[in-house]
């Protein structure tokens, strides 16, 4: 099995985290390991959870206890914007583009904290910052050229069909050379026929990356998962591989439940 | 061309020869228009500087603020003071003039900009606009609060201080040893300013004020004509003396006089209310018998705001075309993925204040200098609210937006004013008027042109290019 | 302390026109997810309507009764040609829009009224009560003012909790889609939340006008008084709102009171800061005031 190939130890942890949110328990005690070089999918019904998550992960909820391990030191305020230089990227639900800026600056802002010059040189214009700003284009330019968009670089997401945003927000991830990846909901508003190239592509990250991903459309995820963690009412109530949980009888009774109540 | 933009330093080099022509061409016109278009020249120049801070703030940052009338009274104020207090640095005694009290001006506002920064970045947009409201209403209040040091509701008068030699030929024939024997009374000063008590207002007049012994640098802006040996009326620079430059302080001129019934304080330039009287300088100018003094009150403050509207512009420039000005406009489009993507939304936000603040200082700095005074009226909501105007008018995330909103601002009103003339209007409709379209316009803009005069003509000739491509 | 209690009681009548400004501007809030900062500008514009009926009829009621509907016209009109528009914008069109409106209304009420401040008829007594013995800093007219207040929140208070168009109205006010679904004419629901708030600032308009005076621009510092207690309050809350409202007054007052009254301006920025900066959500409230 592909889990078994690993044993470079884990790149993140969460143990036993616990979110309440407007007097709900979001997170009850969730633990969750993302191991080196992996896909690690993270399922669950509506309302499991997922999102939150990714939230703590990302510092844009605070959970009330439990920790956070990233390479074996423990993260305690994660602020969001410092994710990136940790080597942490992140898709949003959605595009997450920024509406006016065009498809080729959009990734390059993903490249924001490779940036040196401060603003006292940017309000001068120092050459440097041509430099910087050059390099950071060159690399963006690539990163769409990778996913074969580089003719629409020079276009506003707003001009650019759903997939295609998807693709240049993709690319944005992309941009600071990310060792984990987390991606919420790749698959969302992707067409069937372009699941596979999606399937393709995030397997071409790993080994050299890792990736955790929250997914609702389960062919994306049992075909590109090495490990799988399913989150129910802010537990986990399962992991292993695809087809382990595939067959797990708590997996088929959270996922027949909510089914039932909708 | 495009790659040619890409090498390093050529946005600099750019930049630098937009500001620098900019300057070059507006120097020459200041030569050649007379004194009344020359302190239209300063006004729009002012506007012009404070509104790229708006560009900035409103547009490309997102956050709607009214705070930068306000900044521009810290500017005005600290101008004024350090101007009026400290002749020389007190604890440099490198000499005090007006590039000095400008760059503390410049400090006030970068500091106040900081804590109005801090506490605003926090906020999402009707709470931060309601915030810098109350701070557009309430810091005027401060000058009454303390009317010994500010001034109170009558404000202070300022001397706008000249540079070294000024324009003026005839300082020339001053020499140093008249230099050393000034006079040290305090008559020539206006009543209206009251410099604090030991703080150094006896070195007003002394020699060490004067930057160096060259005999060329008087400092003519202290004199009056009965100081002149010679007498020689056709060549003294009576213009800076007369009562007209000087208002007493009196209640006559009190801000609410300055302001007429509208909020706009400047933005009708009605003659008689300013203190800074434009008719009169026409004859000073130009002597009576026709000798050119060469130095007219309104070319130097003309050029003055001219050369800060460049410098702040040319630095504007930098920020709003690179790196920095797309990560404004990435925070203000998403703030969440702004900050997944490294940019911290909070120092983003915060930084566009600080710069907004620094440039909304020196405009309040130059703006001291253009009315020769400031006061809490003169820096109310209304000035607040015309910088918000101009820069919706001409295209609120445009820098070229920002200077034809400015010449709307100081335009529109005299435009009232001259058709008001011809059609015989009564007063009040006259003074109203230029609000009116103003606030309609504004409305109108918001509604059926969000990118203002700028971002409707980009808009425009993207359709027609595109177009012109498809059919191509 | 009986110096306190004085401006404790002197700050009644001022606290609840700062509440009723207040009020208008959560009813928009409400309605539209738009703070209006032309509130005052309206009530400005109809105070202006008023005094021109009230020289004309000589009376004060009729002329308060043409304000409430110029109040209510205007509200509709600013809502219907500007804010419907603009809702699809983003949030700095909006509020600049309203910017726009404020200004407008200004120059309009100058261009016909003209600038300078003008009196504006004390309907009852502006005299100290005397009542056991002693002269109480509150008059027949701040009583007046105090039962306006009363008789319009409550009467607020009941058409949102006993009536079909108050049940809207909250429904509309939680969320637009849902009651949409749920067979809620959102816009006209709307259209009416802007019709009250103009209504309820038309009525503090002028009752403030007689204590002040009334030029295009003398409500500016009411706008941010109200402001201040608006948000305090929450934005949402028409409770919060009013109680903050007549707090702020007494504050102010005894602020005034015991310095001078240019500080009230200062002291109020003072509590908006405060309370942006700690409780950014209000006391009474649950929107949202962080942006990040």
């Amino acid at each position: 099995m592909r889990v078994a190939e690993t044993n470079a130890g884990d790149l993140l942890e969460l143990d036993d985290i616990k979110v309440k949110l407007s007097g709900l328990q979001i997170l009850d005690g969730v633990t969750i390991r993302v191991p080196r070089g992996l896909v690690t999918g993270l399922i669950g019904p509506n309302g499991a959870g997922k999102t939150t998550v990714f939230n703590v992960i990302s510092g844009f909820v605070k959970q009330d206890s439990g920790s956070v391990t990233y390479e074996g030191r423990k993260l305690r305020h994660i602020k969001s914007h410092h994710l990136a230089k940790m080597g942490i990227s992140r898709t949003l639900q959605g595009v997450g583009l920024f509406a006016s800026l065009t498809a080729l600056e959009n990734v390059m802002q993903g490249g924001s904290s490779r940036l040196r010059s401060g603003i006292l040189s940017e309000s001068f214009a120092m050459p440097w910052t041509d430099v910087e700003q050059e390099r950071l284009r060159v690399d963006a330019l690539a990163a769409l050229d990778r996913l074969g968009i580089a003719d629409q670089a020079e276009r506003l997401p707003s001009e650019l069909p759903y997939p295609i945003q998807k693709r240049v927000a993709l690319a944005r991830a992309l941009m600071p050379n990310p060792k984990l990846l987390l991606l919420d909901e790749p698959a969302g508003g992707v067409s069937a026929g372009d699941m596979a190239e999606l399937s393709s592509l995030i397997r071409s990250w790993v080994p050299e990356r890792s990736v955790l991903l929250v997914e609702h459309h389960m062919e994306l995820v049992m075909a590109v998962c090495d490990l799988i963690w399913v989150l129910d009412a802010g537990k986990v109530i399962a992991s292993g591989t695809p087809d382990e949980v595939r067959n797990d009888p708590a997996v088929l009774a959270a996922y027949l439940g909510e089914e039932g109540a909708a | 061309m495009r790659d040619l933009m890409r090498l390093p330093g050529a946005r600099l080099v750019l930049h630098a020869a937009i500001a620098i022509g900019a300057w070059l061409a507006l120097t020459w016109v200041n030569g050649a228009v007379d004194p009344l278009m020359n302190y239209y020249i300063a006004l729009v120049a002012m506007y012009a500087t404070a509104m790229f801070g708006m560009v900035i703030l409103v547009g490309l940052s997102g956050q709607v603020s009214l705070g930068n009338g306000a900044l521009m009274a810290v500017g005005g104020y600290v101008f004024a003071l350090t101007t009026l207090n400290w002749q020389t640095i007190p604890f440099t005694v490198i000499p005090m003039n007006g590039i000095w009290a400008m760059l503390f001006a410049a400090v006030g506002g970068v500091l106040f900009g900081l804590l109005i920064g801090v506490l605003g970045a926090r906020l999402s947009g009707p709470y931060l606009a309601g915030l810098t409201l109350g701070i557009a209403v309430g810091i005027p209040a401060i000058a009454n609060r303390f009317p010994e040091l500010l001034g109170g509701e009558t404000g202070l008068q300022l001397t706008v201080p000249y540079p070294d030699g000024g324009y003026a030929p005839v300082v020339e024939e001053v020499d140093q040893q008249f230099v050393e024997e000034l006079p040290t009374g305090q008559d020539e000063l206006p009543t209206g300013q009251d410099p604090l008590a030991s703080d150094g207002s006896g070195d007003l007049l002394t020699s060490d004020n004067f930057p160096s012994g060259d005999a060329s640098v008087a400092p003519d802006d202290l004199l009056t004509s009965d100081n002149f040996p010679s007498g020689d009326a056709s060549v003294a620079p009576d213009d800076l003396l007369t009562s007209d430059n000087f208002p007493s302080g009196d209640a006559s001129v009190a801000p609410d006089d300055l302001l007429t019934s509208d909020n706009f304080p400047s933005a009708t330039p009605d003659a008689s209310a300013l203190p800074l009287d434009p008719g009169s300088t026409d004859v000073s100018g130009v002597d009576v018998s026709g000798v050119d003094v060469g130095f007219v009150l309104e070319r130097w403050q003309a050029s003055l705001a001219v050369a800060v509207a460049c410098i702040v512009g040319f630095l504007a420039l930098n920020l709003v075309r690179g790196r920095q000005g797309r990560a404004w406009r990435a925070v203000r489009d998403d703030p969440v993925a702004a900050a997944v993507s490294g940019i911290s939304p909070a120092r983003s936000k915060v930084s566009a204040f600080v710069v907004s603040s620094l440039f909304a200082a020196l405009a309040g700095a130059v703006f001291a200098q253009i009315l020769a005074y400031v006061g809490p009226g003169a820096f109310g909501l209304g000035l607040s609210l015309s910088l918000l105007v101009g820069i919706v008018l001409g295209g609120r995330s445009s820098l070229v937006g920002a200077v034809i909103g400015a010449v709307l601002l100081v335009w529109l009103p005299e435009f009232v004013l001259s058709l008001s003339n011809d059609r015989g209007w009564e007063e009040q409709v006259t003074n109203n008027a230029p609000n009116l379209i103003y606030g309609l316009l504004v409305v109108l803009v918001v509604l059926v042109a969000p990118g203002g005069i700028v971002g409707t003509l980009q808009a425009l000739v993207g359709k027609v290019v595109r177009r012109a491509r498809k059919a191509g | 302390m009986t110096q306190l209690i004085d401006y404790l009681l002197g700050g009644l009548g001022s606290g609840m026109i700062i509440a009723l400004m207040a009020l208008a501007l959560v009813l928009t809030w409400r309605a539209t997810r738009v703070v209006n900062f032309a509130q005052v500008g309206q009530a400005m514009f109809t105070t202006f309507v008023a005094l021109t009926i009230q020289t004309l009829t000589g009376s004060w009621l009729v002329a308060l009764v043409a304000a409430i509907i110029a109040g209510a016209l205007l509200g509709v009109i600013v809502q219907y040609l500007v804010l419907r528009p603009v809702r699809r914008m983003d949030t700095s069109g909006a509020i600049i829009a309203t910017f726009g409106v404020l200004i407008a209304l200004q120059a309009a009420a100058g261009m016909i009224w003209g600038g300078d401040s003008q009196a504006y008829p004390q309907p009852f007594g502006n005299t100290a009560l005397t009542v056991f013995g002693r002269e109480w800093p509150v008059s027949a007219y701040d009583l007046v003012v105090v039962g306006f207040g009363v008789v319009l929140v409550v009467g607020l208070t009941l058409l949102f909790t006993r009536t079909d168009l108050g049940l809207a109205m909250r429904a509309t006010a939680f969320n637009p889609e849902v009651a949409r679904l749920s067979g809620v004419r959102v816009s006209r629901t709307l259209t009416i939340g802007w019709a009250l708030a103009g209504i309820v600032g038309a009525v503090a308009g002028v009752l403030v006008a007689p204590t002040s005076a009334i030029s295009p621009n003398s409500f500016d510092i009411l706008l941010v008084f109200a402001f201040t207690a608006a948000v305090i309050g929450g934005l949402d809350s028409l409770v919060g709102a009013v109680s903050v409202g007549i707090f702020t007054g007494l504050v102010l007052s005894v602020v005034s009171g015991y310095s001078d009254s240019s500080n009230a301006p200062v002291v109020a920025l003072f509590l908006l800061a405060l309370n942006l900066a700690l409780k950014p959500e209000g006391i009474f409230g649950h929107s949202k005031a962080r942006a990040v």
